[in-house]
């Protein structure tokens, strides 16, 4: 079966909340997500990303909008007519079947032979490392192990669109970063178009082609993660993805392919050409930590002039908080020798490189 | 559970489909059908009548079952004290589930009639029945006389250095404080007759008979629900006498139980125990039959064999032995039923109010 | 934790909700039926039973109720019901406090909690009266025990001692599995800490365990004191005449004075106090709050919570209760067993061989009826509790409180309306098996219904939106993975009915009728007709099959995958 596209037109999800009235969970939601590809969903708590994910579904109906799998309008078709195969965040197996019955499920919906459902699950079984697993019950499970059962319950049923719902927040760190990559590569394997939801930015990174980064119902931006994050579209973006400093300033002057703008009053720096940008225009810097190079002032010279308030050695890295005439910075030094290492309250130069910096314009 | 059921039998299918919503509706409704036709099949099969006996179950059910064997009709009865069945009965008006009310004090049959629940019937031996033993329209036939008698406990009275009582002054006696049983008006004929003794034994003047029973009182540890109720804790001790009709007195008696049965000088009342057909009755021919059988000598001369102590009604019967010597002496005069028909209520209502708390 | 459920609650339910009922033929057609059986069995007799006190003539007439009211018995029956309610939750709960606490936190050998859990349970499982023949015959004025052991002469068992004693004797084991899960719930952590803070075990008791549990004393409170309150048959032989109490005065003015005028109102009236106490408990006893505890023992504690001398202390107390517990049954068991009970105690049969020959159609009617309403019951229990856990918003809560209204109230109240509502046309259903039937399942499911609730709200909704990705239909996704999970709820609500159908009189005194006979009405008749020997016959026949039944059930409940055998006990008590 070839791959089916998503697409959600103008979507929004309302409901009453007790005390706040009517609230919009969703609101005027449009992306689309392209055969075969794995979208994330990502955002802070209450974003609308799980609602969104739920409606596509069919779980929840939207006030508004349409949603179309494939070729076909489904806004208004039942979940278990949708084709689709869901996967929970806390797995929800059925805690009275064992595990071949709970991946046979869907199959004995379709009321397919005995003999071709136990072929379908013993083959998923052994796509998900689960061979020998057959009779046991979730109770007697790891939480790694019912994650993957509740993946192959999804994808024995062959669905049109495979969904995520936070299936990794219930795991331990290390768990997290192994089942991510079991789940990216068994979906590029089957193919399966894939919407999936999460609030860890740096899991979205790993395993999606592109991330729709939601907030307050809406998406901020639809981008792959280099996009994301060298490039965010506002503020929250940059703040969400990864860690940014954020300094209000102005462009001074505009040359050809590049502006300069004003840092703390100290220096102009030269950067690259970012969008349609007015001399005098307020804009925000949105400047990696990674992107600073930090120097003892005495050992250097040019540069921003700061002083160092605080250092936390991480072991591959070295977290320095500078302050730069009164704005705070983080700068990340990574691989620090013992001998680079800056104690508080000495006096460091910053160096910026010119395509380090990202412009916003202000709102 | 070996592996190869779990393997064979998936575990969702093939079990759970006795549950699906459709056929769980058909075993419910089913299920109603089955019990609606079991219960209305039950109350009505053929050559059977329903009745709602007054009597005790272990006097009814032999006296029945001896019908069954003479007639072939089977009684179905459940059993009520006499306050219990008239209220039933009333209640059913509408749509009666019985054919007959059998048995019972006199008075509890003339209150009915005012409810219109009785349908007239003269059985065939009523033109022998004296006056007091039938209604004059034919509303009820008596069945048997029941006169009431004071019961004390034999032990009871050696402890206290007491005779039997022998006259209803005595039972004010306060050796007796709180140690007498009787019967509670509001549900038994036993205390109907009982309380319309008083009233007769005090030439009906209210007052007097009323002063009388706040007296008594006094000495009364419980007024139960059925005539009888209080028999048994007589018996036992628990209680040092009461008033009962003497059915239940000899049956203690019988039992075993270590008791003492005498009557007042200034006289106890009796009172017919009778048996009505009820209006509207489903099978009032076989209905009709079994109060044939039962004002007839055909059910009273059996009195004996069964043990039952009641005195028969119909004059052709002869009261049993050892009834006759207990009888022998008392003084006992009939309560009038007209009288105490027509005040019934008025004279239970005032019991309620003045005496009871 | 390995696979446990997460609890979530979210807006979504409500718009799915109103969804499914548009697309789901089935859902619709289940909840139309369940609103249909409701209105037809729970609120047609109790408009009926209203109007019959209120209506003369088809206009509102409250003169009968002043009437009613007027009379100081009456007005003293509702006081004294209202007392004897109140000292019954008191010392109820306290005997089952003392109870809980032993059991909870006495570290008893295994012997020991055997005994008390057989002397709390088996009045949990006999009709409710039974107790009080055994008073009788052991505090009269020749009781066993006033008379033969203690010389006591002339003493009186009839009044509110009496009463009160055996209402306390028969209910508090309610209290008592009330209070335990909550007691072994409050984990010995919280103790360990109070201690690890230099409190002394007294003030630890009073400071830390106490407060804890009182949300559970009131509860237990409640329960006690609604019991109580519809308690008729304890009354009926053990009150005397001094101390009237409503649901026999409401029981006397219909079958003594064939008042039904007046025995609904003396009815309604005590339907007040019943009201009040069922919002109580809903107010105060926040849904889901107790019942999460699945009833293992918490963790033991290093320190013992109590001293050994307290302890021993403790287990006599309880000992000494359950042993006299025991002594009253044994007591009716010799009753069953001997000729005349006081007179002559010869060695005989007789009395069962009476109960299986006279008494064959009460039983097998009985026997029937259970059977017949059992599953219904359990059905009825879980379709409701479903839709009220899972139904569309609107509707929900009415569903559920109108379910609980014939559970409620007490069981006079419930007798004499359907006897009012099903006696004449448009439904004529007295005289029939239907009635009574249909009388325990909307009384006694709710147990059934309320464990259901507590079942699913602990059943995250994933799992049945699990299902529904999987393409199932909701049909079969109740059919094959709600029901299967609920199946512990579905059994004790069959057990509740069970158990309630087999030992309740105070409704049903009202329903029998020539076709259709109780056990337990057949129990009260012999007992006024003074037949002793068969009355204790049936009690021991209905405790042995009670008993042997649920072990039945609680060998069942005990193989399901999910089961948490503690539900069962919720919703057992009461007449």
């Amino acid at each position: 079966m070839s791959p089916l596209a998503i697409r959600l037109d103008h979507v929004s999800a309302q409901f009453l909340h007790r005390v706040k009235g009517a609230v919009a969970a969703v609101q005027d939601v449009s992306l689309e997500v392209r055969p075969g590809e794995l979208l994330t969903l990502l955002g802070p708590s209450g974003c609308g990303k799980t609602t969104t994910l739920r409606m596509i579904a069919g779980f929840q109906e939207p006030t508004g909008g349409r949603i179309l799998i494939g070729d076909r309008d489904v806004t208004g078709i039942e979940a278990n007519d949708r084709g689709i195969g869901f996967v929970f965040q806390n797995y929800a197996l059925f805690p009275h079947l064992t595990v071949f019955e709970n991946v046979a499920y869907g199959l004995r919906v379709q009321r397919q032979q005995a003999s071709q459902i136990a072929v379908a699950v013993r083959e998923v079984l052994s796509l998900v490392g689960l061979t020998g697993y057959d009779w046991q019950l979730p109770h007697q499970l790891s939480g790694g192990e019912q994650q993957r059962v509740a993946l192959a319950r999804a994808i024995v049923i062959r669905p049109g669109v495979l969904l995520f719902d936070e299936p990794l927040s219930n795991l331990d760190a290390k768990l997290r970063v192994q089942m991510r990559r079991e789940i990216r590569s068994l979906q590029k394997k089957l193919g399966i178009t894939t919407v999936y939801v999460t609030h860890d930015q740096e899991e979205a990174m790993a395993i999606s082609d592109r991330i729709a980064v939601m907030n307050k119902g809406g998406i901020a931006q639809i981008g792959d993660a280099e996009e994301l994050y060298r490039r965010p579209a506002s503020v929250f973006v940059a703040r969400f993805i990864g860690h940014a400093n954020l300094l209000p300033t102005s462009v001074t002057s505009i040359g050809a392919g590049s502006v300069e703008i004003d840092i703390a009053g100290q220096r102009h720096i030269v950067v690259a050409q970012c969008g349609d940008l007015r001399l005098g225009q307020a804009v925000t810097a949105v400047i990696r930590p990674e992107a600073l190079g930090i120097c003892d002032a005495s050992k250097s010279d040019g540069g921003l002039m700061g002083r160092v308030t605080s250092c936390t050695y991480l072991g591959d890295k070295c977290e320095y908080v500078v302050d730069l005439a009164g704005a705070e910075l983080q700068v990340i030094k990574a691989n620090p020798q013992p001998s680079d290492r800056i104690l508080p309250g000495t006096a460091v130069h910053l160096n910026l490189p010119a395509a380090g910096i990202h412009l916003l314009p202000e709102r | 559970m070996g592996s190869c059921e779990r393997r064979c039998l998936p575990a969702g299918l093939t079990r759970n489909r006795r549950f699906s919503p459709i056929s769980r509706w058909q075993h419910f409704i089913a299920t109603v059908l089955m019990a609606i036709a079991f219960g209305w099949g039950s109350a009505a099969a053929a050559d059977s009548i329903n009745a709602y006996s007054i009597w005790p179950e272990n006097w009814a059910r032999p006296m029945l079952q001896e019908f069954e064997a003479s007639t072939g009709i089977k009684v179905n009865f459940l059993r009520f004290s006499s306050g219990e069945a008239l209220a039933r009965v009333i209640a059913e008006k509408n749509n009666p589930k019985v054919d007959v009310l059998f048995g019972g004090p006199v008075e509890t049959f003339a209150a009915g009639i005012k409810e219109g629940i009785f349908e007239p019937y003269k059985p065939p031996v009523a033109t022998v029945l004296p006056a007091r033993f039938k209604e004059a329209d034919g509303y009820w036939t008596a069945i048997a006389d029941d006169p009431l008698v004071f019961m004390t406990n034999q032990k009871f009275l050696t402890e206290n250095k007491l005779s039997p009582p022998t006259s209803w002054d005595d039972l004010i006696n306060p050796a007796y404080k709180n140690m007498l049983q009787m019967a509670d008006a509001r549900t038994s004929g036993t205390a109907v007759t009982r309380i319309f003794s008083v009233l007769e034994v005090n030439g009906r003047d209210e007052e007097k008979a009323f002063a009388y029973l706040k007296k008594l009182r006094a000495n009364v540890q419980l007024y139960t629900k059925s005539g009888g109720g209080g028999t048994l804790p007589v018996g036992l001790g628990q209680a040092a006498g009461g008033i009962f009709f003497i059915v239940d007195a000899l049956d203690t008696k019988a039992k075993g139980y270590d008791v003492v049965i005498s009557f007042p000088k200034e006289g106890i009342g009796t009172s017919a125990e009778a048996i009505a057909l009820i209006k509207g009755a489903k099978n009032a021919d076989a209905g009709k039959k079994l109060i044939d059988w039962a004002t007839s000598p055909g059910m009273q001369g059996l009195f004996a064999k069964h043990k039952i102590n009641f005195v028969p009604a119909h004059p052709d019967v002869k009261t049993q032995a050892s009834l006759a010597e207990v009888l022998r002496g008392a003084k006992i005069f009939a309560i009038d039923d007209a009288y105490a028909g027509a005040n019934r209520k008025r004279i239970v209502d005032r019991w309620v109010v003045e005496v009871l708390p | 934790m390995k696979g446990r459920a997460v609890t979530t609650f979210g807006p979504q339910s409500s718009v799915q909700g109103r969804h499914r009922l548009l697309v789901d033929p089935a859902f619709g057609v289940t909840l139309a039926a369940l609103w249909l059986l409701l209105a037809l069995f729970v609120i047609y007799p109790l408009l009926m039973m209203l109007s019959a006190a209120f209506l003369e003539g088809g206009r509102l007439s409250l003169a009968p109720l002043f009437a009613i009211l007027g009379k100081p018995s009456h007005r003293a029956a509702f006081l004294n019901s209202l007392l004897l309610g109140a000292l019954v939750g008191l010392f109820g709960t306290a005997l089952g406090f003392l109870f809980a606490f032993t059991v909870a936190r006495g570290s008893l050998r295994p012997r020991w909690v055997r005994l008390i859990d057989a002397a709390t349970l088996l009045p949990l499982i006999s009709p409710p009266f039974t107790t009080s023949i055994s008073f009788i015959f052991s505090f009269g004025p020749r009781g066993l025990i006033t008379y033969d052991l203690l010389g006591l002469k002339g003493t009186n068992v009839y009044g509110l001692s009496s009463t009160l004693a055996a209402e306390v004797l028969t209910y508090f084991p309610i209290a008592y599995l009330t209070l335990r899960p909550v007691l072994t719930g409050i984990g010995g952590n919280l103790e360990e800490m109070a201690f690890s803070l230099g409190s002394r075990r007294l003030n630890v008791f009073r400071t830390v365990t106490l407060p804890l549990t009182v949300p559970g004393l009131a509860n237990a409170f409640l329960l006690l004191f609604a019991a109580s309150l519809a308690d008729f048959a304890t009354p009926l032989i053990l009150a005397g005449n001094v101390f009237q109490v409503l649901p026999t005065e409401a029981y006397l003015q219909i079958t003594g004075l064939f008042d039904l005028k007046g025995g609904a109102i003396l009815s309604v009236l005590l339907l007040v106090p019943a009201a009040i106490v069922y919002l109580l408990q809903r107010a105060w006893v926040a849904r889901g709050h107790y019942v999460t505890v699945t009833g293992k023992a918490g963790p033991q504690s290093a320190i013992r919570s109590v001293t050994p001398t307290a302890r021993t202390m403790l287990l006599a107390a309880c000992a000494a209760v359950a042993l006299f517990i025991l002594y009253l049954y044994a007591l009716l068991a010799f009753a069953s067993v001997v000729a005349a009970f006081g007179a002559d105690h010869a060695w005989t049969l007789r009395h069962y061989q009476v109960i299986f020959t006279e008494g064959r159609k009460a039983i097998l009617d009985t026997l029937f009826i259970t059977f017949v309403g059992m599953p219904l019951g359990g059905l009825y229990g879980v379709l409701v509790g479903y839709l009220v856990a899972r139904g569309p918003a609107r509707g929900r809560g009415a569903m559920e409180v109108v379910s609980m209204i014939n559970y409620a109230l007490p069981g006079t109240i419930v007798g004499i309306a359907y006897l009012i509502a099903f006696n004449d046309p448009p439904l004529v259903l007295t005289g029939t098996a239907l009635i009574i039937i249909a009388c325990y399942v909307f009384r006694y499911s709710p147990a059934g219904i309320r464990t259901t609730v507590a079942l699913l709200e602990q059943i995250d909704q994933s799992l049945e939106d699990a299902s529904r990705s999987l393409g199932a239909r909701s049909g079969t996704t109740f059919r094959r993975v709600t029901l299967p999970l609920v199946m512990p709820a579905f059994l004790a609500g069959v057990g509740v009915v069970f158990i309630r159908s087999m030992t309740a009189i105070s409704a049903t005194i009202f329903l029998v009728s020539i076709g259709w006979n109780l056990i337990t009405v057949r129990i009260l008749e012999n007992m006024t007709e003074l037949s002793l020997g068969p009355a204790a016959a049936f009690s021991v026949f209905v405790i042995a099959v009670v008993m042997a039944v649920m072990s039945l059930l609680n060998a069942v409940v005990r193989h399901l995958p999910t089961a948490t055998g503690e539900q069962m006990q919720w919703g057992i008590g009461g007449g």
